[in-house]
């Protein structure tokens, strides 16, 4: 399926068919789990039963509203999420990158926070996460405007340091209103910035859905200019790759993958940077495998994430972004120790 | 302004949560009818964190920093008295009167120049250092820390005493029991509606059963569907609501006047509620419901009328 011009230390691991298949089988369970798991757990069969309507009633509004389009929420979120942060590292060239390193997420905080502030947050639906995405996308193009004045060619160094200041001028902004907002506001509005997939329905599952194919179609298609560009601007152009045209499609696509996300999610840290890493670390860096395993590895991991963040603590719910944390470090850590990592040497 | 005092309220309860608040509560449940005259000697009382304040008279210059409080002391007549208030604060009484900010970050200086000479103030523990630095200027604060009916009835007697107004402080106490009373006898013998009190609809929280509002809920005829859970303030799962499918929401409604029902019935979760279905969501005021404050008596009122709507004009004390 992939060739591999560009293998890494792991030669032997297993062809990408086998990796892909692996992954989406985790997945798979990964959401099975999340269906059946939660305050109430459910057998499989209870499960399949209230997919096709069978069953008490709160059973079946508990599968078909809630559980199963939060998993799948998840999932999808997990996959962009990692795709993107996977692709902000190609081109960064930067192993810190991730999806909000360019400020989407305080883009798409302004947003949120100035329709919790206004009240339209509670007054309509669709006005917090329409307000995000616009954030979100406001603030990619304020970043690459200022990156664009300073020189002819996307320079990435001033990218980043255009993403950093515009992003901290965003979150300035962010609280100067949860300042002078009343605590109602406050709450929801941390609550919101913390992420969750508690908002999660089949509204927003399509919504990301659509913009989640296009986006993948896009980055798998550039995965070979971005393996070149990994080895360095000069020599990606040498090697016959357009290389403005990369970087410029590349950035935006996964920036509006990744505001497509925070606008249902919020801000969920981590999953973005380390999935990417862990996958490079296990079957090396080549992008044309990289990015849809990161795919996949980022929806099995975020759905495990959200399972977990709601069955552990009762009645309550875990902020997902701490279990991603909690979990993930201390796996990432196991991975980076490993002697075939490749990092020791 | 409404929703605000209720977040306050909210805010407060947390931090009470997670101080754990042993010395928070003082036992005194029952409320002794006051029989002091109204002495203009000296006043030591306990506060709700255990702390002794000492006054040589009955406070005359006083900064509520508390809007339920602030509503107590206005009923017991002592309106005049205050000289401070906070920016939550919406009865006409005391419009005019200067703020000194929210109630939890208040400014200092604000009090200080108002040179009262009693502060009344939330008993969290973080106003612990509000006392400290009130005390080195030579101004006593009066800690309330209210979640119950019985702390309701206790702030009363407490703020009558310190006003020197202990006679018209009973017959506030007095009269609020009479309408809790006949609230409660008014639904003596009829079902009883399984009630959601929906404090946030998202994430969800809900009232629990040691507040003053789980308790409300209770003598106006309903039973709350999270009567189990021990927190005062609880976030619960929207799964659970579903499972435990109450009756009945009722909603707290602050200055955002949305349609109620329009907006459950486009929330995932909340749209496939029994309640949501059968169109039995009632909106209540916020920033009525939010004070514990003799105002209880009337959100009682309110209660009743949303959990039995065929009592609303027929039985006594509807009005």
């Amino acid at each position: 399926m992939f060739g591999g011009r560009l293998r890494a230390q792991s030669e032997l691991a297993w062809p990408v068919s086998l990796r892909l298949l692996l992954l989406a089988v985790l997945a798979v369970v990964a959401v099975i789990g999340a269906v059946r798991l939660g305050a109430v757990s459910l057998s499989t069969a209870a499960v399949l039963d209230a997919i096709r309507g069978r069953g008490d009633d709160a059973t079946i509004t508990i599968v078909r509203e809630l559980r199963l389009p939060r998993a799948l929420q998840a999932a999808l979120a997990g996959a962009a999420l990692a795709v993107s942060g996977a692709t902000f590292q190609a081109l960064l060239r930067n192993p810190l990158a991730e999806p909000y390193i360019l400020g989407v997420s305080s883009g798409a905080a302004v947003g949120a926070v100035s329709t919790v502030v206004t009240g339209w947050a509670v007054r309509f639906v669709w006005a917090l996460p329409t307000a995000a995405f616009v954030g979100a996308v406001l603030s990619m193009l304020l970043v690459f405007r200022i990156a664009f004045s300073v020189g002819r060619a996307l320079d990435t160094r001033v990218l980043l340091l255009a993403g950093v200041v515009v992003s901290a001028f965003l979150v300035a902004i962010t609280w100067l209103m949860l300042t002078f907002a009343d605590t109602d506001a406050v709450r929801s509005a941390i609550f919101w910035m913390m992420g969750s997939h508690a908002n999660a329905s089949w509204r927003s599952v399509g919504i990301l859905l659509t913009c989640l194919l296009p986006a993948l179609a896009i980055l798998f298609a550039l995965a070979r200019p971005l393996n070149l560009l990994a080895i360095g601007e000069t020599t990606a152009a040498y090697l016959g790759a357009s290389v403005e045209r990369t970087k410029l499609v590349a950035f935006a696509t996964a920036t509006l993958l990744t505001a497509a996300s925070v606008s249902v999610s919020g801000t969920i840290g981590f999953v973005g940077l380390v999935v990417p890493h862990a996958i490079r670390l296990i079957w090396g860096g080549d992008n044309r495998a990289l990015l849809p395993c990161s795919a996949l590895a980022g929806a099995t991991f975020l759905v495990a994430a959200d399972t977990v963040s709601r069955s552990l603590a009762g009645a309550n719910e875990l902020p997902i972004g701490i279990v991603t944390a909690l979990v993930g470090v201390p796996c990432f850590v196991w991975l980076l120790r490993r002697p075939t990592a490749g990092f020791a040497s | 302004m409404p929703s605000r005092s209720r977040a306050l309220l909210c805010a407060l309860s947390l931090l009470l949560i997670a101080c754990g608040g042993p010395g928070a509560r003082t036992t005194a449940d029952t409320v002794r009818v006051a029989t002091e005259a109204a002495t203009a000697g000296p006043i030591d009382l306990t506060d709700d964190l255990g702390a002794t304040i000492h006054l040589t008279r009955p406070a005359k210059r006083i900064v509520s920093l508390i809007p339920s409080a602030t509503e107590s002391l206005i009923a017991i007549g002592a309106a005049p008295l205050l000289v401070g208030r906070t920016r939550y604060d919406t009865a006409s009484a005391i419009a005019s009167i200067p703020s000194v900010g929210g109630g939890i970050d208040p400014s200092l200086e604000a009090i200080v120049q108002l040179e009262p000479d009693l502060v009344v103030g939330w008993g969290t523990d973080a106003r612990a250092g509000l006392r400290a630095r009130l005390a080195s200027a030579g101004i006593p604060m009066f800690s309330l820390a209210t979640e119950d009916t019985s702390d309701i009835f206790r702030g009363i007697r407490n703020l009558g005493r310190l006003t020197g107004r202990d006679s018209a402080a009973g017959d506030v106490a007095r009269s609020i029991r009479a309408t809790l009373d006949s609230v409660r006898q008014s639904v003596a013998g009829k079902p009883t509606p399984r009630v959601m009190y929906v404090v946030f609809a998202d994430p969800p929280m809900t009232a629990g059963p040691r507040t003053f509002i789980g308790q409300l809920i209770g003598l106006a005829g309903g039973k709350s569907i999270f009567d189990d859970v021990s927190a005062n303030w609880p976030n619960v799962a929207m799964e659970e609501i579903v499972r435990r499918d109450p009756d009945l929401l009722i909603v707290p409604v602050g200055e955002f006047k949305q349609n109620t029902l329009e907006r459950f019935r486009g929330l995932a979760g909340w749209r496939s509620l029994r309640a949501v279905r059968d169109r039995r969501v009632v909106a209540v005021s916020a920033d009525l419901l939010s004070r514990p404050s003799p105002s209880i008596a009337q959100s009682a009122k309110v209660l009743r009328d949303a959990i039995h709507p065929d009592l609303v004009s027929a039985a006594p004390g509807a009005r």
